[in-house]
Protein backbone atom coordinates (compact mmCIF):
# COMPACT_ATOMS: atom_id res chain seq x y z
CA UNK A 1 0.00 0.00 0.00
CA UNK A 2 1.59 3.65 -1.41
CA UNK A 3 0.51 6.51 0.80
CA UNK A 4 -3.35 7.28 -0.10
CA UNK A 5 -5.49 10.33 1.27
CA UNK A 6 -9.18 9.00 2.13
CA UNK A 7 -11.17 10.51 0.38
CA UNK A 8 -14.02 9.58 2.55
CA UNK A 9 -12.51 11.99 5.07
CA UNK A 10 -10.91 14.44 3.13
CA UNK A 11 -11.71 17.87 3.53
CA UNK A 12 -9.90 19.35 0.90
CA UNK A 13 -8.30 21.93 3.13
CA UNK A 14 -4.77 21.80 1.23
CA UNK A 15 -2.27 21.47 3.93
CA UNK A 16 -0.85 18.70 2.86
CA UNK A 17 0.25 20.43 -0.84
CA UNK A 18 2.48 22.60 1.22
CA UNK A 19 4.00 20.15 3.52
CA UNK A 20 4.91 18.10 0.54
CA UNK A 21 8.64 18.63 -0.78
CA UNK A 22 7.87 17.26 -4.11
CA UNK A 23 4.60 18.69 -4.43
CA UNK A 24 2.86 15.92 -5.30
CA UNK A 25 -0.53 16.67 -3.35
CA UNK A 26 -2.84 19.00 -5.19
CA UNK A 27 -6.99 18.96 -5.63
CA UNK A 28 -8.80 17.02 -7.44
CA UNK A 29 -11.43 17.46 -9.64
CA UNK A 30 -14.17 16.76 -6.97
CA UNK A 31 -12.26 19.05 -4.12
CA UNK A 32 -10.20 16.32 -2.40
CA UNK A 33 -6.92 16.02 -2.39
CA UNK A 34 -4.80 13.39 -4.34
CA UNK A 35 -1.26 12.02 -4.10
CA UNK A 36 0.43 11.64 -7.83
CA UNK A 37 1.85 8.52 -7.11
CA UNK A 38 4.55 8.98 -9.53
CA UNK A 39 6.04 11.73 -8.17
CA UNK A 40 5.26 10.48 -4.12
CA UNK A 41 8.83 9.69 -2.68
CA UNK A 42 7.16 8.05 0.10
CA UNK A 43 8.93 10.42 2.67
CA UNK A 44 6.09 10.31 4.63
CA UNK A 45 6.42 14.29 6.07
CA UNK A 46 2.85 14.99 5.45
CA UNK A 47 1.97 12.11 7.98
CA UNK A 48 4.59 12.40 10.31
CA UNK A 49 3.98 16.63 10.60
CA UNK A 50 0.81 16.88 10.01
CA UNK A 51 -1.42 16.50 12.98
CA UNK A 52 -4.28 14.36 12.88
CA UNK A 53 -7.39 16.83 14.87
CA UNK A 54 -9.47 13.79 14.59
CA UNK A 55 -12.37 15.88 13.46
CA UNK A 56 -15.29 14.35 11.82
CA UNK A 57 -15.58 15.46 8.11
CA UNK A 58 -19.16 15.83 8.12
CA UNK A 59 -18.83 18.41 11.34
CA UNK A 60 -15.71 20.02 9.39
CA UNK A 61 -17.84 20.74 6.13
CA UNK A 62 -20.55 21.65 7.58
CA UNK A 63 -18.67 24.46 9.61
CA UNK A 64 -17.25 25.60 6.62
CA UNK A 65 -20.04 25.71 5.04
CA UNK A 66 -21.87 28.06 7.58
CA UNK A 67 -18.79 30.25 7.64
CA UNK A 68 -19.01 30.63 3.74
CA UNK A 69 -22.56 31.73 3.68
CA UNK A 70 -22.00 34.17 6.57
CA UNK A 71 -18.99 35.47 4.75
CA UNK A 72 -16.36 34.80 7.32
CA UNK A 73 -13.22 32.99 7.21
CA UNK A 74 -11.57 30.59 9.87
CA UNK A 75 -7.85 31.13 10.30
CA UNK A 76 -7.12 27.22 10.41
CA UNK A 77 -3.44 26.14 11.69
CA UNK A 78 -1.11 25.60 8.83
CA UNK A 79 0.32 22.08 10.11
CA UNK A 80 -2.99 19.81 11.04
CA UNK A 81 -4.92 17.19 9.01
CA UNK A 82 -8.45 18.27 10.21
CA UNK A 83 -9.57 14.66 9.79
CA UNK A 84 -6.68 12.51 9.69
CA UNK A 85 -7.41 11.87 6.21
CA UNK A 86 -3.47 10.51 5.28
CA UNK A 87 -2.93 6.71 5.38
CA UNK A 88 0.54 5.91 6.20
CA UNK A 89 2.02 3.72 3.66
CA UNK A 90 3.07 -0.24 3.67
CA UNK A 91 5.62 -0.69 0.84
CA UNK A 92 6.89 -3.53 -1.11
CA UNK A 93 9.87 -3.38 -3.25
CA UNK A 94 10.92 -1.54 -5.14
CA UNK A 95 8.82 1.33 -4.70
CA UNK A 96 9.96 0.94 -0.61
CA UNK A 97 13.26 1.95 -2.16
CA UNK A 98 11.28 5.52 -2.33
CA UNK A 99 11.04 5.35 1.78
CA UNK A 100 14.57 3.80 2.36
CA UNK A 101 16.02 7.14 0.37
CA UNK A 102 13.72 10.05 1.31
CA UNK A 103 12.12 9.22 4.95
CA UNK A 104 14.94 9.42 7.51
CA UNK A 105 13.39 7.74 10.21
CA UNK A 106 14.07 4.48 7.81
CA UNK A 107 16.91 2.74 8.38
CA UNK A 108 18.73 1.15 4.98
CA UNK A 109 18.48 -2.68 5.77
CA UNK A 110 22.18 -2.70 3.46
CA UNK A 111 24.10 -0.96 5.30
CA UNK A 112 22.33 -0.32 9.32
CA UNK A 113 22.15 3.22 8.62
CA UNK A 114 19.31 5.89 8.71
CA UNK A 115 19.20 9.19 6.94
CA UNK A 116 21.01 8.25 3.19
CA UNK A 117 22.36 5.15 4.68
CA UNK A 118 26.34 5.70 4.97
CA UNK A 119 28.18 6.65 7.28
CA UNK A 120 31.26 8.69 5.17
CA UNK A 121 33.74 10.72 7.12
CA UNK A 122 31.19 10.80 10.18
CA UNK A 123 33.02 7.80 11.36
CA UNK A 124 36.39 7.95 9.79
CA UNK A 125 38.49 8.31 12.93
CA UNK A 126 36.96 4.62 13.67
CA UNK A 127 37.14 2.93 10.21
CA UNK A 128 39.58 4.32 8.63
CA UNK A 129 37.59 4.90 5.74
CA UNK A 130 39.71 7.46 4.23
CA UNK A 131 43.37 7.25 4.80
CA UNK A 132 46.21 9.53 3.86
CA UNK A 133 46.42 10.07 0.48
CA UNK A 134 42.86 9.18 -0.07
CA UNK A 135 39.89 11.42 -1.35
CA UNK A 136 36.40 11.07 -0.66
CA UNK A 137 33.56 12.65 -3.00
CA UNK A 138 29.71 12.49 -2.22
CA UNK A 139 27.49 13.26 -5.45
CA UNK A 140 24.31 13.32 -3.79
CA UNK A 141 21.36 13.56 -7.00
CA UNK A 142 18.26 15.19 -5.97
CA UNK A 143 19.22 17.85 -3.51
CA UNK A 144 18.39 20.24 -2.10
CA UNK A 145 14.51 19.27 -2.48
CA UNK A 146 14.06 18.74 -5.73
CA UNK A 147 14.39 14.54 -6.32
CA UNK A 148 15.45 12.20 -8.47
CA UNK A 149 15.23 9.09 -10.11
CA UNK A 150 17.88 6.24 -10.09
CA UNK A 151 18.55 6.52 -14.11
CA UNK A 152 19.88 10.20 -13.06
CA UNK A 153 21.52 8.45 -10.40
CA UNK A 154 23.10 5.82 -13.12
CA UNK A 155 23.96 8.13 -15.53
CA UNK A 156 26.28 9.95 -13.13
CA UNK A 157 27.88 6.64 -11.68
CA UNK A 158 27.99 5.57 -15.35
CA UNK A 159 30.54 8.62 -16.12
CA UNK A 160 32.61 8.49 -13.15
CA UNK A 161 32.96 4.22 -13.65
CA UNK A 162 35.72 4.85 -16.19
CA UNK A 163 38.00 7.15 -13.87
CA UNK A 164 38.14 3.79 -11.51
CA UNK A 165 36.60 4.90 -8.07
CA UNK A 166 36.11 2.68 -5.62
CA UNK A 167 32.00 2.88 -5.01
CA UNK A 168 32.03 2.33 -1.20
CA UNK A 169 30.56 -0.73 -0.33
CA UNK A 170 28.81 0.15 2.73
CA UNK A 171 26.22 2.41 0.95
CA UNK A 172 23.06 2.07 -0.45
CA UNK A 173 23.67 3.46 -3.64
CA UNK A 174 26.51 0.67 -4.16
CA UNK A 175 24.84 -2.14 -3.07
CA UNK A 176 22.09 -1.42 -5.95
CA UNK A 177 24.68 -1.49 -8.22
CA UNK A 178 24.93 -5.20 -10.66
CA UNK A 179 28.28 -3.54 -11.55
CA UNK A 180 30.58 -1.38 -9.86
CA UNK A 181 33.21 -1.62 -12.74
CA UNK A 182 30.51 0.22 -14.55
CA UNK A 183 28.05 1.93 -12.36
CA UNK A 184 25.15 -0.09 -13.80
CA UNK A 185 22.36 -0.09 -11.52
CA UNK A 186 19.27 -2.66 -11.29
CA UNK A 187 16.69 -2.51 -14.29
CA UNK A 188 14.04 -2.37 -11.99
CA UNK A 189 14.45 0.54 -10.12
CA UNK A 190 15.51 3.21 -12.37
CA UNK A 191 12.14 4.96 -12.52
CA UNK A 192 12.24 5.11 -8.63
CA UNK A 193 12.58 8.34 -7.39
CA UNK A 194 13.98 9.27 -4.54
CA UNK A 195 14.27 12.53 -2.57
CA UNK A 196 18.32 11.93 -2.68
CA UNK A 197 20.53 9.32 -2.92
CA UNK A 198 24.60 9.71 -2.27
CA UNK A 199 27.03 8.44 -4.81
CA UNK A 200 29.91 8.04 -2.58
CA UNK A 201 33.50 7.33 -3.69
CA UNK A 202 36.76 6.93 -2.90
CA UNK A 203 39.80 7.88 -5.04
CA UNK A 204 43.69 9.52 -4.59
CA UNK A 205 43.52 12.91 -3.71
CA UNK A 206 45.97 13.25 -6.82
CA UNK A 207 42.62 12.32 -9.19
CA UNK A 208 39.92 15.08 -7.70
CA UNK A 209 40.30 17.16 -10.90
CA UNK A 210 39.28 14.47 -13.33
CA UNK A 211 36.44 13.64 -11.06
CA UNK A 212 35.39 17.17 -11.23
CA UNK A 213 36.01 17.78 -14.94
CA UNK A 214 33.56 14.29 -15.23
CA UNK A 215 31.30 15.51 -12.94
CA UNK A 216 31.13 19.29 -14.83
CA UNK A 217 30.36 17.56 -18.29
CA UNK A 218 27.84 15.45 -17.10
CA UNK A 219 25.63 18.13 -15.33
CA UNK A 220 24.37 19.21 -18.32
CA UNK A 221 23.08 16.01 -19.25
CA UNK A 222 20.67 15.42 -16.71
CA UNK A 223 17.79 16.63 -15.56
CA UNK A 224 18.52 16.36 -11.43
CA UNK A 225 20.10 18.59 -9.31
CA UNK A 226 23.21 17.68 -7.76
CA UNK A 227 25.40 18.26 -4.78
CA UNK A 228 28.67 17.69 -4.47
CA UNK A 229 31.16 16.81 -1.36
CA UNK A 230 34.64 16.24 -0.62
CA UNK A 231 36.25 14.62 2.03
CA UNK A 232 39.86 13.63 3.58
CA UNK A 233 41.53 12.97 6.87
CA UNK A 234 43.96 15.86 7.80
CA UNK A 235 47.63 16.13 8.25
CA UNK A 236 48.74 15.83 11.71
CA UNK A 237 48.76 19.80 11.80
CA UNK A 238 44.90 20.27 10.72
CA UNK A 239 45.39 21.31 7.16
CA UNK A 240 43.10 19.73 4.69
CA UNK A 241 44.79 17.32 2.15
CA UNK A 242 41.89 18.21 -0.37
CA UNK A 243 41.51 21.96 -0.70
CA UNK A 244 45.11 22.47 -2.64
CA UNK A 245 43.47 19.75 -5.94
CA UNK A 246 40.13 21.47 -5.43
CA UNK A 247 41.73 25.16 -5.77
CA UNK A 248 43.92 24.03 -8.39
CA UNK A 249 41.07 22.68 -10.35
CA UNK A 250 39.19 26.18 -10.14
CA UNK A 251 36.67 25.18 -7.89
CA UNK A 252 35.60 27.13 -4.85
CA UNK A 253 35.06 25.22 -1.29
CA UNK A 254 32.50 26.25 0.72
CA UNK A 255 33.28 28.08 4.46
CA UNK A 256 31.28 25.49 6.48
CA UNK A 257 31.94 22.29 6.18
CA UNK A 258 31.84 19.17 8.53
CA UNK A 259 34.77 18.43 10.66
CA UNK A 260 34.85 15.00 12.29
CA UNK A 261 36.98 15.81 15.49
CA UNK A 262 38.53 12.34 16.02
CA UNK A 263 37.04 11.53 19.76
CA UNK A 264 35.96 8.12 18.23
CA UNK A 265 37.16 4.84 20.11
CA UNK A 266 39.47 2.66 18.99
CA UNK A 267 40.73 5.43 16.99
CA UNK A 268 42.48 3.88 13.73
CA UNK A 269 45.70 3.40 12.81
CA UNK A 270 47.33 3.66 9.71
CA UNK A 271 50.18 1.39 10.97
CA UNK A 272 47.73 -0.90 12.49
CA UNK A 273 49.27 -0.30 16.11
CA UNK B 1 24.55 13.69 7.99
CA UNK B 2 26.05 14.90 5.02
CA UNK B 3 22.47 16.51 5.92
CA UNK B 4 24.51 19.22 7.27
CA UNK B 5 27.30 20.06 4.89
CA UNK B 6 25.32 21.64 2.37
CA UNK B 7 23.78 24.67 4.36
CA UNK B 8 24.06 28.11 2.50
CA UNK B 9 24.14 31.48 3.64
CA UNK B 10 26.51 34.46 3.79
CA UNK B 11 29.28 34.38 6.67
CA UNK B 12 27.36 36.47 8.69
CA UNK B 13 24.62 33.77 8.77
CA UNK B 14 26.61 30.77 8.91
CA UNK B 15 28.32 32.13 12.02
CA UNK B 16 25.45 31.38 14.29
CA UNK B 17 24.67 28.24 12.77
CA UNK B 18 26.73 24.96 14.55
CA UNK B 19 25.29 21.82 14.46
CA UNK B 20 27.26 19.12 16.68
CA UNK B 21 26.27 15.17 16.42
CA UNK B 22 27.25 11.38 17.19
CA UNK B 23 27.46 8.85 15.16
CA UNK B 24 28.69 4.97 15.71
CA UNK B 25 30.52 2.71 13.74
CA UNK B 26 28.87 -0.32 12.19
CA UNK B 27 30.88 -3.38 14.12
CA UNK B 28 32.65 -1.26 15.74
CA UNK B 29 31.35 1.01 18.51
CA UNK B 30 27.52 0.53 17.38
CA UNK B 31 26.47 -1.90 20.20
CA UNK B 32 26.47 -1.04 23.94
CA UNK B 33 26.45 3.10 22.61
CA UNK B 34 22.78 4.19 23.79
CA UNK B 35 23.95 5.41 27.34
CA UNK B 36 27.15 7.07 25.68
CA UNK B 37 24.51 8.90 23.14
CA UNK B 38 22.17 9.72 26.41
CA UNK B 39 25.24 11.44 27.72
CA UNK B 40 25.54 13.87 24.64
CA UNK B 41 22.56 14.76 25.05
CA UNK B 42 22.79 15.33 28.20
CA UNK B 43 25.86 17.78 27.84
CA UNK B 44 24.24 19.29 25.00
CA UNK B 45 20.84 20.10 27.02
CA UNK B 46 22.81 21.61 29.43
CA UNK B 47 24.01 24.09 27.28
CA UNK B 48 20.67 25.85 26.23
CA UNK B 49 20.45 24.55 22.34
CA UNK B 50 18.19 25.76 19.87
CA UNK B 51 17.19 22.10 18.70
CA UNK B 52 18.00 18.23 19.84
CA UNK B 53 16.94 14.79 18.76
CA UNK B 54 17.64 12.20 17.11
CA UNK B 55 16.58 10.65 13.54
CA UNK B 56 15.01 7.81 14.96
CA UNK B 57 12.73 9.45 18.25
CA UNK B 58 12.24 13.00 16.56
CA UNK B 59 13.29 16.64 17.70
CA UNK B 60 12.06 18.07 20.80
CA UNK B 61 9.78 20.97 18.43
CA UNK B 62 7.93 18.23 18.08
CA UNK B 63 4.90 18.11 20.47
CA UNK B 64 4.74 14.48 21.13
CA UNK B 65 8.96 14.25 22.16
CA UNK B 66 10.66 15.65 25.46
CA UNK B 67 13.61 15.53 26.55
CA UNK B 68 13.16 13.05 28.86
CA UNK B 69 11.11 10.81 26.36
CA UNK B 70 14.35 11.35 23.77
CA UNK B 71 16.76 10.07 26.15
CA UNK B 72 14.97 7.05 27.31
CA UNK B 73 13.59 6.06 24.41
CA UNK B 74 16.86 6.36 22.40
CA UNK B 75 18.84 3.35 21.47
CA UNK B 76 22.45 1.44 20.78
CA UNK B 77 23.17 3.36 17.17
CA UNK B 78 20.67 6.51 17.14
CA UNK B 79 22.34 9.24 15.25
CA UNK B 80 21.53 12.09 17.37
CA UNK B 81 22.11 16.37 17.10
CA UNK B 82 22.05 19.73 18.81
CA UNK B 83 22.29 22.69 17.06
CA UNK B 84 24.21 25.82 18.84
CA UNK B 85 24.32 29.42 17.42
CA UNK B 86 27.84 30.79 18.94
CA UNK B 87 31.42 29.27 19.03
CA UNK B 88 31.67 30.06 23.00
CA UNK B 89 29.27 27.55 23.73
CA UNK B 90 30.18 25.37 20.92
CA UNK B 91 33.57 25.58 22.82
CA UNK B 92 32.12 24.88 26.37
CA UNK B 93 30.26 22.00 24.62
CA UNK B 94 33.06 20.89 23.30
CA UNK B 95 35.05 20.65 26.56
CA UNK B 96 32.81 18.79 28.42
CA UNK B 97 32.09 16.00 25.67
CA UNK B 98 36.05 15.77 25.51
CA UNK B 99 36.21 15.55 29.89
CA UNK B 100 33.08 12.65 29.32
CA UNK B 101 35.51 10.72 27.16
CA UNK B 102 32.63 8.56 24.94
CA UNK B 103 34.42 6.85 23.15
CA UNK B 104 31.86 7.56 20.02
CA UNK B 105 32.75 9.56 16.77
CA UNK B 106 31.72 13.03 17.20
CA UNK B 107 31.25 16.02 14.48
CA UNK B 108 30.52 19.66 14.06
CA UNK B 109 29.29 21.29 10.73
CA UNK B 110 29.62 24.59 10.64
CA UNK B 111 31.76 27.46 9.71
CA UNK B 112 35.37 25.38 9.54
CA UNK B 113 37.75 28.35 10.94
CA UNK B 114 35.16 29.09 13.85
CA UNK B 115 35.12 24.42 14.39
CA UNK B 116 39.13 24.51 14.13
CA UNK B 117 39.59 27.69 16.72
CA UNK B 118 37.14 24.93 19.34
CA UNK B 119 39.30 21.94 18.59
CA UNK B 120 42.49 24.50 19.51
CA UNK B 121 41.06 25.76 22.49
CA UNK B 122 40.40 22.69 23.94
CA UNK B 123 44.00 21.22 22.84
CA UNK B 124 42.64 18.47 20.12
CA UNK B 125 43.15 18.78 16.52
CA UNK B 126 40.62 17.68 13.90
CA UNK B 127 40.80 14.10 12.04
CA UNK B 128 38.81 14.64 8.94
CA UNK B 129 36.67 17.24 7.17
CA UNK B 130 34.34 17.59 4.32
CA UNK B 131 33.63 20.63 2.23
CA UNK B 132 30.94 21.02 0.34
CA UNK B 133 31.31 22.46 -3.69
CA UNK B 134 27.44 23.27 -3.99
CA UNK B 135 24.94 22.59 -6.53
CA UNK B 136 25.60 20.88 -9.55
CA UNK B 137 23.17 19.67 -12.60
CA UNK B 138 19.64 21.39 -13.40
CA UNK B 139 20.24 24.43 -11.05
CA UNK B 140 17.20 26.46 -12.73
CA UNK B 141 14.64 24.13 -10.52
CA UNK B 142 16.42 25.68 -7.70
CA UNK B 143 14.18 27.90 -5.69
CA UNK B 144 15.27 31.99 -4.59
CA UNK B 145 18.13 32.57 -2.54
CA UNK B 146 16.92 32.83 1.03
CA UNK B 147 13.90 29.87 0.43
CA UNK B 148 17.30 27.78 -0.33
CA UNK B 149 18.98 29.44 2.83
CA UNK B 150 15.85 28.04 5.06
CA UNK B 151 15.62 24.51 3.24
CA UNK B 152 19.53 23.66 3.61
CA UNK B 153 19.10 24.10 7.19
CA UNK B 154 16.97 20.19 6.85
CA UNK B 155 19.69 18.61 3.72
CA UNK B 156 17.29 15.56 3.96
CA UNK B 157 14.63 17.66 2.41
CA UNK B 158 11.65 17.44 4.63
CA UNK B 159 11.37 21.33 4.70
CA UNK B 160 9.56 21.93 1.28
CA UNK B 161 9.65 24.91 -0.82
CA UNK B 162 6.29 25.54 -0.78
CA UNK B 163 6.19 25.22 3.17
CA UNK B 164 8.69 27.92 3.15
CA UNK B 165 6.88 29.83 1.01
CA UNK B 166 3.85 29.68 3.13
CA UNK B 167 5.60 30.30 6.08
CA UNK B 168 7.23 33.38 4.62
CA UNK B 169 3.39 34.66 3.44
CA UNK B 170 2.27 34.09 6.85
CA UNK B 171 4.51 36.31 8.57
CA UNK B 172 4.15 39.14 6.14
CA UNK B 173 0.50 38.94 6.77
CA UNK B 174 1.12 38.76 9.97
CA UNK B 175 -0.52 35.34 11.40
CA UNK B 176 2.29 34.02 12.33
CA UNK B 177 5.20 36.09 14.45
CA UNK B 178 8.69 34.34 12.71
CA UNK B 179 9.78 32.08 15.64
CA UNK B 180 5.94 30.44 15.15
CA UNK B 181 6.76 29.73 11.49
CA UNK B 182 10.29 28.69 12.49
CA UNK B 183 8.92 26.30 14.77
CA UNK B 184 6.42 24.79 12.64
CA UNK B 185 9.11 24.18 9.68
CA UNK B 186 11.51 22.98 12.50
CA UNK B 187 8.65 20.08 13.28
CA UNK B 188 9.69 18.97 9.86
CA UNK B 189 13.20 17.97 10.31
CA UNK B 190 13.01 14.58 11.99
CA UNK B 191 16.57 14.49 12.77
CA UNK B 192 16.67 17.85 14.68
CA UNK B 193 19.06 19.82 12.89
CA UNK B 194 16.67 22.89 11.99
CA UNK B 195 18.31 25.81 13.20
CA UNK B 196 15.01 27.66 14.07
CA UNK B 197 17.42 30.49 15.56
CA UNK B 198 18.63 30.99 11.81
CA UNK B 199 15.19 30.51 10.45
CA UNK B 200 13.73 32.90 12.41
CA UNK B 201 16.24 35.49 11.21
CA UNK B 202 15.69 34.72 8.06
CA UNK B 203 12.24 35.24 8.16
CA UNK B 204 12.51 38.63 10.12
CA UNK B 205 14.31 40.07 7.07
CA UNK B 206 11.06 39.32 4.75
CA UNK B 207 9.13 41.00 7.10
CA UNK B 208 12.05 44.00 6.27
CA UNK B 209 10.74 43.75 2.85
Amino acid sequence: MILEIDKSKCVGCGNCHAICPMGAISLDADGKSVVNQDECVECSTCYRVLRDEGYWPPFVKAVRSVLTFLHLQYLAAVDVCPTGALTPPDLEYPRSLRAAFSDPTVVHAGTGVGGRGTEEIKTNDVTGRLREGDAGIVVELGRPGTGARFRDVEKVAMALAPLEPQFEPFNPVTQLMVDTETGKMREEILDEKVLSAIIEVKTRLEKIPDYLETLRAIQDETDAVFSVGIASKCLPDGSIPHEKWVREAGYTLSPNGKTNLGLGRPLFREDGR
Amino acid sequence: MTNTLHRQGAVDGLSEDYVIFVTMARDINRDGSAPKIHEFLRICQKHNPVNIGSSKMGTVLQDDVSFQGLVTGLKDGSTSAAVFTDLDTLKKVLAELIEADLGISINVSGLLEGVQECCHSNGIERHSVEHSLGFWGSRDRLPERDVLEINTLCGHGMVSFSLIRKMMEQVKMRRLTPREAAEIMGRCCECAVFNTTRAEHLLEKVLET
